[in-house]
């Protein structure tokens, strides 16, 4: 054990910056889930009440559900939440598992790199194509720029994981959130 | 953006084919037909994806223009987001009725087969046809003859506003459902019709839920096969020949299996489900509801603008003039 | 080169790397191999995107979040009450309950996602409470929510009914007798379990106390009534049955309850936000995953090396069954059906089989494939909303797969199993 109590987390500016977007991404995430349960049961009140149902809605979740997805894996990532099978990490000892943390940690970071780089490509040439979405008539490439959003900061937060457990003594699943499986949140 | 498929002289290159449906439909048709002709007259093979196998119309659509598929078959209605003008075949009674006027109508269109052509290319596609799938058929839960049958009935359309439009001109309201929840949503009577061709309504067995059939001779389902361009015009002339033949054979082969194809499946739906009713709509009767397609035609033309007024109007013409021979 | 994709996904796997590594590095091999080079990443992508479009999909945030605010607030409680002032006093009552309540409502909401979370979140901790063990409880839930796939309206059947040319209505009496089967061998485990293990037993209610129990759940039995009622009586679709929830919801424990308050609807909003995007980006991946093989045309040479057009009706049967329930280990069932059934549909023509038998062999191994590790979407959302570990989620699952694998072996002896029903509302 240190003599000094180590704890989770990030100090400094570094550490506020980090607060603040954590404040940023679960505002986007769950303002986007209200905003799809108010869609879709506008949509159901619509065509219930007045015969009618919103053209748009489909696509306004499709767009809501994109956001989600990509807002809400660099928070998992930030929470340590996201699905694993650690059958085999769990038995190894902590030094071992935060060797092992190290190389998940920036591997992964490294693959949503990858990602990010590619889908930034994938976006120009649906850009260029110049497709829209069919009823509301704004461009289709619109929905996909919070993808290599999302992917850079998964990537952030994996490559802080990884520094984290370089230099302590303990594991950490995220930079948040020490290793265990106590309820978080 | 080039092609992967692997070129060599004496082996012949294989070549990657998708469609919109599946086993047995007009689409993989007429897309064993093309992959016939390129096989028995060349070294090169076709290997041919149905639905969902790589992804909806729109990715194999894009998966085109990328060069890793050379050939795609896609409904122009799923081409509106690329290219609006597509929609044009959503407007009613734009075209003929009868099986043999649609065939001429396909093979001498201006419309369709020069003014069509440039706008593909305009997205990197060579178009090598546009085929008739089929009759849009409407089945209902009970049958309409008029507009006022229409009245508060859901009708399940495609998400798009111009066929969203053709319906609500037509007395009903239109509702947009993707097409895995059609069935479900005909079963349970969220929806009260739907419209499909009819080889769709019996082998997606939706006379079963849905057993009033309305010919309402509004339109065909129409569509168009096409290559990605520079794949298409970086090949040799001969095979770029032996691609157009192809395409010509496959096009001449589906002119002959569709007329008939109608009666055929509801020959097959009424042998599974004799209580299914069929409705004709008479001349008359259908001249109440072609009175509300210029609505549409409005609609099509604000989307649209002056091409898609140009296009029409070609279209009009187009239709004048094999109801004249 | 497949060969090398499962390889590195199992050892990326068993490593402890986040569950989207494995699929994903799989996907980018496929594609370096296929195209040479990076060159088509951007259709990596593309596909990424096409997972996650599915509007069916819109029903499982919806469901999710009807289910946290029913949990933290009053009614989940009082409608686990309810049926515990009924069955608490019989042995294994409780478990047997759950997994009716899942089958059921996984039937009727078209998502074993939403099942997992809407259901399980309100009774494990009653069954914990009871004395079941957690990876009992969470397998049950779990394979309880994927019989589901066998009762009417299920996505699957339509599928496949499509692609096969097999009447819908047909394979939907067909999957009914299949489905109650599997929840009745599911019953009597549980009972023995219970018996075994010892789970001690409530003291019956007397009717004064039943009638206080359904007294206080009268609000909450709404729930049941928009879901069930709703979607088979025509009303809702599933995803407007969910959002309807999410709004019955709110005015019964923001407004009648008066439990919840506004701040607490962001904290749901987020959380619910969270388990999606957990659960989603799995699905996306997967997606990824399943087109370069569908592209490289894998399991189509595969098939085609066993010689399965000229089998016989056992052995395509045998083929179907461990075919689909080993893609489903690893891919959406969705997928799963869209590129294999085409693929044995010459196999199933040939050996004369009858298609509607074959359509619930398929969905019935499409369940058990989707509830078996490694992968499977209602596992992962076990361990998105109950916060457990992967290995305690899937501890206590292989007796449930030896039930459904011992009725898949009975269906195609017995096919009267399925046929049965079928024949007198058709033949
Ligand atoms: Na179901
Ligand atoms: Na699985």
């Amino acid at each position: 054990m240190s003599k000094k109590k180590e704890k989770p987390g990030l100090s400094g500016i570094p550490g506020r910056i980090d607060r603040w977007m954590n404040h940023i991404e679960a505002f986007i995430l769950s303002t986007s889930v209200l905003l799809m349960v108010v869609n879709t049961v506008a949509n159901v009140i619509g065509r219930f009440f007045f015969g009618e149902s919103l053209f748009f809605s489909e696509e306004v979740n499709r767009i809501l559900i994109v956001m989600i997805t990509f807002a809400g894996i660099g928070y998992a990532a930030r929470h340590g939440r996201h699905i694993r099978m650690s059958a085999f990490y769990d038995i190894l000892p902590v030094r071992a598992r935060r060797i092992l943390m190290v190389c998940i940690a920036s591997f992964t970071s490294l693959i949503m790199l990858f990602l990010a780089y590619f889908s930034v490509g994938y976006i120009a040439s649906v850009y260029n194509t110049g497709r829209v979405l069919p009823t509301m008539g704004f461009p289709l490439y619109f929905i996909y720029l919070w993808v290599p959003l999302g992917f850079t900061i998964t990537a952030i937060q994996y490559a802080l994981t990884a520094l984290k457990n370089a230099v302590s003594k303990k594991a950490y699943l995220a930079v948040n959130v020490e290793d265990g499986y106590e309820d978080m949140e | 953006s080039g092609n992967d498929a692997p070129e060599s002289e004496t082996t012949g290159s294989t070549w990657r084919y998708a469609h919109e449906e599946f086993e047995g439909d007009v689409q993989d048709v007429y897309a064993h037909k093309f992959k016939e002709y390129i096989e028995a007259n060349s070294n090169h093979s076709i290997q041919i994806f149905r639905f969902g196998e790589l992804g909806e119309s729109d990715d194999i659509m894009e998966q085109t223009q990328a060069g890793i598929l050379q050939f795609v078959n896609q409904s122009p209605g799923f081409t509106g987001s690329l290219i609006p003008e597509a929609q044009i075949f959503f407007i009613p009674y734009l075209m003929p009725v009868a099986d043999e006027d649609v065939v001429r109508f396909f093979r001498t269109s201006v419309a369709i087969n020069d003014m069509f052509t440039e706008l593909y290319a305009e997205q990197g596609l060579e178009l090598l046809s546009m085929y008739p799938e089929g009759e849009m058929v409407v089945t209902a839960d009970t049958p309409v003859r008029s507009p006022e049958d229409f009245r508060g009935k859901n009708i399940r359309t495609m998400t798009n506003p111009l066929l969203a439009e053709t319906y609500r001109a037509f007395g009903a309201t239109p509702t947009p459902l993707p097409w895995g929840e059609v069935y479900g949503a005909l079963q349970t009577n969220i929806i009260q019709g739907q419209e499909n061709p009819i080889f769709w309504i019996q082998s997606g067995g939706l006379y079963e839920v849905s057993p009033n059939l309305i010919f309402t001779g509004h339109g065909w389902f129409t569509t168009a096969m096409m290559a990605n361009q520079s794949f298409y015009q970086g090949l040799p002339g001969e095979d770029q020949q032996l691609i157009r033949d192809a395409a010509a054979h496959a096009f001449n082969y589906i002119t002959e299996y569709i007329p008939g194809l109608g009666d055929r499946m509801l020959e097959r739906i009424l042998e599974a489900k004799p209580d299914v009713t069929v409705t004709r709509l008479s001349e008359e009767e259908q001249q109440t509801f072609r009175d509300r397609a210029p609505q549409v035609e409005q609609r099509f033309i604000e989307m649209t603008g002056e091409r898609g007024a140009r296009l029409l109007e070609q279209f009009k013409q187009d239709l004048d003039k094999v109801m004249q021979d | 080169m497949a060969t090398i994709m499962l390889t590195t996904m199992i050892v990326l796997l068993l490593l402890g790397f986040p569950m989207m590594i494995p699929l994903i590095v799989g996907a980018i091999i496929g594609f370096y191999i296929t195209f040479d080079g990076f060159s088509q990443m951007n259709i990596l992508i593309q596909q990424l995107m096409g997972g996650i479009r599915p509007t069916a999909l819109i029903a499982v945030p919806m469901f999710i979040f009807a289910a946290e605010i029913m949990t933290r607030g009053h009614s989940a409680e009082r409608l686990v009450n309810m049926v515990m002032a009924f069955i608490g006093h019989i042995k294994g009552g409780l478990a047997v309950s759950t997994a009716a309540s899942c089958t059921l409502f996984g039937a009727v909401s078209g998502s074993t996602q939403a099942t997992v979370v809407a259901v399980g979140s309100p009774l494990r901790p009653r069954m914990l409470e009871a004395g079941y063990k957690d990876s009992f409880t969470l397998a049950l839930i779990i394979n309880s929510s994927d019989i589901a796939f066998l009762i009417p309206p299920s996505i699957g059947m339509i599928l496949y009914g499509i692609i096969s040319g097999t009447s819908i209505g047909e394979l939907f009496i067909a999957g009914i007798g299949p489905g109650l089967l599997i929840l009745l061998l599911f019953s009597i485990y549980c009972v023995i379990y219970a018996i075994i293990k010892k789970v001690p037993t409530e003291p019956r209610s007397t009717w004064k106390e039943r009638a206080i129990a359904v007294k206080e759940a009268l609000w909450p039995l709404g729930f049941p009534v928009i879901i069930v009622g709703g979607i088979y009586g025509g009303i809702f679709s599933p995803t407007e049955a969910a959002a309807v929830c999410v709004l019955y919801a709110i005015i019964l424990e923001f407004l009648i309850f008066r439990v919840l308050f506004i701040p607490d609807l962001f904290k749901i909003a987020k959380s619910t936000g969270l388990i999606t995007a957990v659960v989603f980006i799995l699905v996306a991946v997967g997606n990824g995953f399943s087109w370069i093989l569908s592209f490289a045309h894998i399991p189509q040479n595969l098939l085609a090396t066993i010689g399965i057009n000229e089998a016989g009706p056992y052995t395509v049967m045998f083929a179907i069954a461990v075919a689909f329930f080993i893609a489903c280990m690893f891919v959406d069932p969705i997928v799963v059906i869209l590129i294999l059934t085409p693929i044995f549909a010459p196999a199933v023509a040939n050996a004369g089989l009858d298609p509607v038998l074959v359509g619930v062999l398929i969905t019935l191994m499409v369940a058990i494939g989707s509830a078996t590790p490694p992968f499977g979407c209602d596992i992962f959302t076990a361990i998105a909303i109950f916060k457990r570990p992967y290995w305690e989620v899937i501890k206590g699952t292989p007796p449930f797969i030896a039930i459904l694998i011992s009725a898949g072996v009975l269906i195609t002896l017995f096919p009267q199993i399925a046929l049965f029903l079928r024949d007198m509302a058709f033949r």
